[in-house]
C-alpha cells in the first residue's frame, strides 16, 4: 500500500487584532509544537512578538515566505506569514483602520486553499461591526467564504463537539425572522451538503440525520404550531427520496439526551439556539464551528473576540485547538480519497 | 410520638399502567420520608398491593375509604382508599383508558385535602397527559387544572428543580411563532416576582435569578431582534428597582452553563425548549417538578410514566423521594412564616 504524502499546512488568519485571536494562536503553538498539526498564522510577526512578550509566553516567531516553509520550523517557532502591513493594535481597542488587513488575511489564507499551498483555512474570529464599518458587504465569514470559494451550494454552517454536531439551518438573525424565512427548500439543501461533508470529510459512509421540530413536542400533531407538518415534514420525505437516513420532526427538548445523542451523526436544527443550548452545554469550549459545502476546508474556535479578556492572557486556547485537529483531520482524509485510499474511522 | 410537628403532605397516585404503583409503595415504604412527613395517599389498595409486590416493600400504613373519615392524628402513613380500580382491568406497561379516571380522582381528592387545609402540599406520581384529556376533555395540563379546581386566577408557574438549580419559563406550550408576541414587560416581570417568591417560600434568602434572552447572541445590540432592548432590559430594571436579584438578559446558549456553573439560583426562559433542551440534557429525568403560585405547593417527579419499565421493580425511586422532601420542607416554610 503507498503511503499517503504528507497534507500541507493549516492556515491560520489573524481574526480581530484587538481580540484573542494571536493570544490564542500563541498557545495553541505551545500545545501543538511537538505534536502537530502543523499551521501558520498571517499576521503581522512584530505583532505577535511583542504580545507574546507582553504576555511572557516565551513563543519564537519565524517569519516565513511561503506555506511550505512551515513545517520546517514548526517544531521551534511559530511560523508567521507577514499580512504585509505592521498591526499597531491595542488589546480590547477597536480600531477600522485594521479592517483591511483583517479581510486580506482572510483572502490570502483562501488562495492559499484553493491552489493546494494550505490544506485548509482555519479562521480567528472577526468584530462584524468593525468591518461593516470598513465597507465589508458579507454577513459574516461563512457567506466571504462562500464567495471567494463557493461550491454548488450555499455554505452551512456546522458546529460539533466530541459528543454531538449540529447544523442550525437559520443563524443570525431574530428568532422571529428565523421562524418565518424557514422554508423545506432551505432544510433540504442543508441537509444534503451536511450529508455530503460527512460522507467525504468525516469518514461517516452513512450519515444518519436527526430533523429537530419547531415547536415544543414538534407541534404534538399541530397542536402547536402547523411548521412540522407544512414544512419540516415534507423536506424529511425528500431527504428520504434521495436516499438519506432521517428521522424526525423530533421533538427538541428530548434529542439531545445522553440516551438520544448516540442515535444520530447530526441534528439538522431550526434555529440558533436550539443547536448552540445544547452544543455549549456540553462544551463550552471546545467547540469547533466548521463550513460546510465548500470547495476549500475551513473551520475556525466556537468563540468570539473577547474584547474584554484580550490581552490579559486568561483565553483559553482549547477552542483553537479543536479547530485546528479538526481541519488537519478532514484534511486528511482528503488527501487519503484523493490518492484512492479507504478513510479511517469518523471523526 | 410526643408532638408530631411532621408535615401532611397528600400523595395522588398516578398513571397505574406505568411505574406509580411500585414508587408509592416504596414512597410510603421510605425512612426517609416517614421521617420528614404524614403522608396521606390517595388511590385504590388493590393497585398499591401490586406495586408493593413488584417493589418487594412491605408498607406499613391505616387504610380509611373516604377523604372524610382521615382522623385528625395518626401516627402512620394514611391511605384513602377510592375503591375506583381493579388492577385486573389494566394492561401494566401501556396506556389505558382507566388509568384516566382514577389518577384524575386522586389529584381531586388530593386538591380537595389541600384546600380544605387538612394537607399543607400536594404530590402525585407520574400522569398520562392523554389518559387525563380521556377522562376529562377539559384537562389541559397541570396547571390550569389545578386553577379550575381551585378556582385561582393568580399567575402560576411550573418550576423544574434539578441539582439545585431552578428553571421556570414565561410562556409553555404554544407554538413559537406566537412567543415573541406574549414577551411583555409585564410578563416577564411577573415571572421574575412568581420566581423569586417562589423560591424565597423555599428558604432561599436572596434568590440570584438569570433572565434568558430571546435572540441569538442576545440580540447582538439589536442586530438581530430588538425584544432584549424594548422589552427584557426594562423588566430586569422594575425587577431591581423592586428588590430582586436578578441579571440579564444573557443570550440562552450560555446562560445554563454559567448557572450550572453556580452564578444564578435560577433561570427564567422565555419560551418551552430554551429550558427544556439544557435541563433535560443535564438529566432532568432525575429532577423534580414543582407547580407554583398556587395556595399550597405541589410537587411531582419531572419523569415520566416509564412504562418500557413498569412492574420490573428498577425504577429509580430519586426523584420522587426529591419531590416529596422539597414539598415537605416548603410546606414547613410556610408553616413557619405564617406563625
Amino acid at each position: 500500500m503507498p503511503m499517503p504524502h504528507a497534507p500541507m499546512p493549516l492556515a491560520l488568519t489573524m481574526g480581530e487584532p484587538a481580540g484573542i485571536g494571536g493570544e490564542v494562536a500563541l498557545a495553541a503553538w505551545a500545545a501543538m509544537q511537538s505534536t502537530g498539526p502543523v499551521f501558520f498564522v498571517i499576521d503581522d510577526p512584530r505583532r505577535l512578538e511583542r504580545l507574546a512578550h507582553s504576555l511572557c509566553h516565551h513563543v519564537p516567531i519565524a517569519t516565513i515566505a511561503s506555506p511550505v516553509e512551515a513545517a520546517a520550523v514548526f517544531a521551534t517557532a511559530l511560523p508567521v506569514l507577514s499580512i504585509g502591513t505592521a498591526i499597531k493594535s491595542v488589546p480590547g481597542r477597536l480600531d477600522p483602520a485594521h479592517a483591511a488587513a483583517v479581510v486580506r488575511a482572510i483572502e490570502i489564507a483562501v488562495a492559499f486553499a484553493v491552489e493546494g499551498a494550505a490544506s485548509a483555512v482555519v479562521t480567528n474570529p472577526i468584530q462584524k461591526a468593525t468591518l461593516y464599518a470598513a465597507g465589508f458587504k458579507y454577513p459574516g465569514h461563512t457567506e466571504f467564504l462562500g464567495h471567494l470559494a463557493g461550491g454548488s451550494r450555499p455554505p452551512v454552517m456546522m458546529l460539533a463537539c466530541p459528543e454531538l454536531r449540529v447544523v442550525p439551518v437559520t443563524v443570525h438573525q431574530s428568532l422571529r425572522s428565523a421562524i418565518a424565512s424557514l422554508s423545506t427548500a432551505v432544510i433540504i439543501e442543508q441537509a444534503l451538503t451536511t450529508a455530503d461533508a460527512l460522507r467525504r470529510d468525516f469518514g461517516i459512509a452513512h450519515p444518519r440525520l436527526a430533523v429537530a421540530g419547531l415547536n415544543p413536542h414538534a407541534g404534538e400533531g399541530g397542536a402547536m404550531g402547523d411548521e412540522e407538518a407544512r414544512i419540516i415534514q415534507p423536506a424529511i420525505d425528500a431527504l428520504r427520496v434521495a436516499g438519506l437516513s432521517v428521522v424526525g420532526p423530533l421533538p427538541p427538548d428530548t434529542m439531545f439526551t445522553p440516551r438520544a445523542r448516540p442515535t444520530y451523526d447530526v441534528a439538522i436544527c431550526m434555529y440558533h439556539d436550539q443547536a448552540l443550548i445544547p452544543l455549549k452545554a456540553l462544551d463550552i469550549d471546545g467547540g469547533v464551528n466548521v463550513t460546510l459545502g465548500l470547495d476549500i476546508l475551513r473551520t475556525s474556535p466556537d468563540h468570539g473576540t473577547a474584547l474584554d479578556i484580550a490581552g490579559t492572557g486568561k483565553a483559553h486556547p482549547g477552542s483553537l485547538i479543536a479547530a485546528l485537529r479538526m481541519a488537519a483531520e478532514m484534511a486528511r482524509r482528503r488527501v487519503l480519497a484523493a490518492q484512492g485510499l479507504p478513510p479511517h474511522s469518523p471523526i | 410520638m410526643a408532638h408530631d410537628i411532621r408535615p401532611k403532605i397528600a400523595l395522588a397516585m398516578g398513571d397505574p399502567c406505568g411505574i406509580s404503583p411500585e414508587l408509592t409503595a416504596h414512597l410510603m415504604a421510605s425512612p426517609a420520608i416517614r421521617e420528614a412527613m404524614h403522608l396521606i395517599v390517595i388511590g385504590d389498595v388493590r393497585v398499591l398491593s401490586d406495586g408493593a409486590d413488584i417493589a418487594k416493600v412491605a408498607p406499613t400504613f391505616e387504610a380509611v375509604q373516604t377523604v372524610d373519615a382521615i382522623p385528625q392524628r395518626a401516627e402512620n402513613h394514611l391511605f384513602v382508599d377510592l375503591g375506583t380500580l381493579d388492577p385486573a382491568t389494566i394492561t401494566r406497561g401501556s396506556a389505558s383508558q382507566a388509568g384516566g379516571p382514577f389518577a384524575l380522582a386522586n389529584f381531586r381528592a388530593a386538591l380537595d385535602l389541600a384546600k380544605s387545609g387538612r394537607v399543607s402540599a400536594v404530590t402525585f406520581t407520574p400522569f398520562n397527559k392523554a389518559a387525563m384529556r380521556m377522562a376529562d376533555p377539559a384537562y389541559d395540563d397541570e396547571i390550569s387544572f389545578v386553577a379550575r379546581a381551585c378556582g385561582t386566577t393568580a399567575p402560576a408557574s411550573e418550576f423544574n428543580i434539578l441539582d439545585g438549580l431552578w428553571n421556570a419559563r414565561v410562556t409553555s406550550h404554544i407554538a413559537l411563532k406566537d412567543v415573541a408576541e406574549r414577551i411583555t414587560t409585564e410578563a416577564v416581570l411577573r415571572g421574575l416576582q412568581l420566581t423569586d417568591a417562589s423560591m424565597r417560600q423555599a428558604g432561599y434568602s436572596t434568590p440570584r435569578i438569570a433572565l434568558a434572552a430571546l435572540n441569538p447572541h442576545g440580540g447582538d445590540n439589536g442586530n438581530f431582534g430588538r425584544e432584549e432592548i424594548d422589552i427584557l432590559e426594562p423588566a430586569v430594571a422594575a425587577a431591581k428597582r423592586g428588590g430582586l436579584a436578578v441579571e440579564g438578559p444573557f443570550p440562552a446558549d450560555t446562560v445554563f452553563v454559567r448557572a450550572k456553573a453556580g452564578q444564578f439560583d435560577a433561570v427564567l426562559t422565555l419560551y418551552h425548549d430554551q429550558g427544556q433542551i439544557a435541563m433535560k440534557l443535564m438529566g432532568f429525568d432525575r429532577g423534580v417538578t414543582l407547580l407554583g403560585g398556587f395556595p399550597f405547593p405541589i410537587c411531582t417527579p419531572a419523569h415520566g410514566t416509564a412504562y418500557e419499565i413498569a412492574g420490573k421493580g428498577i425504577a429509580n425511586t430519586g426523584a420522587a423521594c426529591a419531590a416529596l422532601l422539597l414539598a415537605a420542607r416548603l410546606a414547613s416554610h410556610r408553616a413557619r412564616a405564617a406563625t
